[in-house]
């Protein structure tokens, strides 16, 4: 009778053990492919960071769902990047006692560079899905991958959409608008700022009337700088915001009756993050948020490929967290989604025949995750104009994708801002 | 010209709120001779506590001080027992790498129990504004101002003329002599640490409706809190309280003026020349161990 049990048991293991390790396809898994992921999981970036590692998690499981990475399953080393210094040492620890070839991460600017040159030192694969730090991809490190837009894409897409949605539904041309500039003062703010400052200028001749920064972490109180914006009465907004500094200014600018057309920002932080919505609720309506997809997106107006994968990337999402992928999960997911494609192409890490993958890689826009799509220049940055983004709109608590149209069915409201009471 | 009165309001307000930080600081300075480096995580612990009690058991921020005032007295003695006790008399190296590593425990203590989300309150008066002429202002900043300024008179007065007060300020003069004359110096440390958290306790359920709680929270508000605290000079009460209307009108006027970025450049400009001219602080008696109060 024991004996009976104990078969029943091991053969039960047995089947688990089995399940785990096959693809829903069928396919057996030949054994882990072990990659290393680096995050800020502790610390003041802590927040966006386990929306990341929660993102990566999720895409992780659906590829090894599709038969994982080179035929195997894909696992992950973790690391902590709680900031520059240790996004480094936690870099070469990943690679040098890990044994990882390949080190994806690390959400933010100010510790992207600090882990790439690391990973670089070591002749390891760095694989960014998350910064903008325009710079990141300017070094000419030929190891160093970016999957997501870069700063001066965030800037060239918010000019667009000033230029050419806002401007007609202002009823003026785009020179006639006067823009100020408010920006916190890491290299991603400033990344995003002066491509955007530079392609209002020189393309569409907008008037500048305030370029200001200003440091996110000990700012507490924008009265001074909404004062002197109020005075020069701005059409347009321009923040780029990394925290609780979107929650504050918007507060203050309510306070001070601070009345501008449109507020504008780029990025899964500050107006992008859904701490905004949860600390003003529908007082927080009108700003838009240049980020991936949201509530309002048509699946329909991707290619059949990018449908497939981005539909079943939202329902896990939803099943896991009962919520719309967040920012933070979908650039994770994105650029690990395009990591498997390189990695089935590629059959190796050996860094020249990866890169060679990466370089051949040519997907249009509307085939991925995101709906993106993938052309790698070079330098190792993904094309600004195949990572389709979007602009979001706080509308009732929630941020709805509004822009470009043709992707959703969603229409941006409140064009040009009214009285702050009358945005409900 | 006309945005004169409201940069005067905004620099009283964030004043106030700084000031309660920062005489918690001073007054452990003053008395124990320990920079608390933990300081802004027992604010970050404040604004917690006014947050789940806000959540769970709807209980308005400014009611929350209430139970806070016994609930910090109490964390600051265990936290003394457990940390400071063993290292008050260790040299300065051992006391900072202490007070760092309660900084950087507490922190991820927080992070391990409340993630790292950023946490909001919205009590009904969360976004209600008085105006007066041309000035307007948040109703939760004219409370945390009135209340910082009450709590911070309150402990000058028990400084000053309390039994107890005269005792911890007579510690701080002569730690030899008070013990000499039957003082419990030990005794002392743990009622002056206590207090230091008391005051940074209630400064954090104060910020609580104004800006959003997280496990760094207290970093946002604390290294202001150490230049108002060197600036007024350390140990000293009133200093503190200037020093803390100096840096807010620094930080007000010099982000009007000369930009945002130039802001921290301006009053980190000012802390180094007072280090320079003036070591003991603006208003600390050179080579004086005393509290000045």
């Amino acid at each position: 009778m024991r004996h009976w049990k104990a078969t029943l048991v091991v053969s039960a293991l047995v089947a688990l053990a089995g399940l785990a390790v096959t693809s829903s396809q069928g396919q057996p898994l030949q054994g882990e492919y072990k990659i290393g992921v680096l995050e800020p999981l502790t610390g003041p970036l802590a927040f966006e960071g386990k929306r990341h590692l929660e993102g990566y998690e999720i895409m992780r499981d659906m590829i090894n769902e599709r038969g994982g990475v080179m035929g195997k399953k894909l696992v992950f080393a973790v690391g902590d990047a709680t900031d520059p210094t240790a996004a480094a040492s936690e870099a070469t620890r990943l690679i040098t006692r890990e044994g990882v070839k390949i080190i994806t991460g690390t959400y933010s600017s100010t510790l992207c560079g600090a882990a790439s040159e690391a990973t670089s030192r070591q002749n390891a694969i760095y694989w960014e899905t998350s910064c903008v730090d325009p710079r990141f991809t300017r070094r000419g490190l030929k190891n160093v991958f970016r999957t997501e837009i870069d700063g001066t894409g965030f800037g060239w897409y918010n000019i667009e959409f000033i230029a050419k949605h806002l401007a007609p539904r202002f009823n003026l041309k785009p020179n006639q608008l006067k823009v100020a500039f408010l920006s916190e003062d890491s290299s991603y703010g400033q990344g995003v700022t002066e491509a955007a400052r530079q392609r209002a200028k020189q393309e569409f001749g907008m008037s500048e009337v305030a370029a200001e920064y200003y440091a996110f972490a000990t700012t507490n109180d924008f009265t001074p700088i909404i004062l002197k914006l109020k005075a020069l009465n701005p059409d347009i907004v321009h923040h780029i915001a990394r925290g609780n500094d979107a929650v504050i200014f918007w507060r203050q600018s309510r306070e001070q009756n601070f009345l501008f057309k449109a507020l504008v920002h780029a990025g899964a932080t500050g107006y992008g993050s859904p701490d905004f919505g949860k600390a003003l609720g529908a007082d927080g309506n009108a700003p838009f948020a240049l980020l991936e997809p949201g509530p309002g997106f048509r699946l329909e107006a991707l290619r059949p490929e990018g449908q497939r994968v981005e539909k079943a990337f939202r329902d896990i999402v939803q099943q896991k967290t009962g919520s719309y992928p967040l920012g933070g999960h979908q650039l994770a997911a994105g650029g690990l989604w395009l990591l498997k494609l390189v990695l089935d192409q590629a059959r190796t890490d050996d860094l020249d025949k990866f890169r060679a993958a990466v370089m051949a890689l040519d997907l249009p826009v509307g085939s991925s995750v995101n709906g993106w799509g993938v052309k790698f220049a070079e330098n190792g940055q993904n094309s600004n104009e195949r990572v389709q983004h979007y602009m979001l709109q706080w509308q009732g608590g929630q941020l709805v994708t509004v822009w470009p149209e043709e992707f959703t069915t969603n229409r941006a409201k409140w064009i040009p801002l009214g009285a702050w009471d009358q945005r409900k | 010209m006309h945005d004169i009165p409201q940069l005067l309001i905004s620099t009283v307000l964030l004043g106030g709120i700084y000031a309660l930080i920062a005489v918690g600081l001073t007054l452990i300075f003053g008395i124990m001779r320990v920079v608390n480096f933990a300081h802004g995580e027992f604010l970050m612990l404040g604004m917690y506590l006014a947050f789940w009690a806000f959540t769970l058991i709807a209980m308005d921020p400014y009611l929350v001080l209430l139970p806070a005032i016994p609930l910090f007295f109490l964390a600051g003695l265990a936290t003394y027992a457990l940390v400071m006790r063993g290292v008050i008399h260790a040299s300065h190296n051992v006391q900072i790498f202490t007070t760092v590593g309660l900084s950087l425990a507490l922190q991820n203590v927080a992070l391990v129990l409340w993630t790292g989300d950023f946490r909001f309150i919205r009590p009904w008066y969360y976004s209600t504004v008085v105006r007066l002429g041309d000035t307007a202002f948040n109703v939760s900043q004219i409370a945390a101002f009135a209340v910082a300024m009450a709590f911070t008179a309150a402990l000058f007065a028990f400084m000053r003329w309390s039994y107890t007060g005269r005792v911890m300020r007579a510690t701080a003069q002569d730690r030899e002599a008070a013990s000499l004359m039957g003082i419990d110096a030990d005794r002392v440390y743990a009622f002056t640490w206590a207090i230091g958290i008391v005051c940074v306790g209630i400064a954090g359920v104060l910020l609580a409706p104004l800006y959003p709680v997280y496990p760094t929270a207290g970093l946002q508000f604390v290294l202001l809190a150490y230049v108002v605290v060197v600036l007024g000079g350390l140990g000293d009460m009133v200093g503190a309280l200037l020093g803390s209307l100096i840096v807010a009108a620094v930080e007000v006027v010099g982000s009007y003026v000369f930009g945002t970025a130039w802001k921290e450049v301006l009053y980190f400009l000012l802390f180094i020349a007072i280090l320079l001219i003036r070591p003991a602080g603006l208003f600390g008696q050179r080579g004086a161990e005393s509290l000045g109060v």
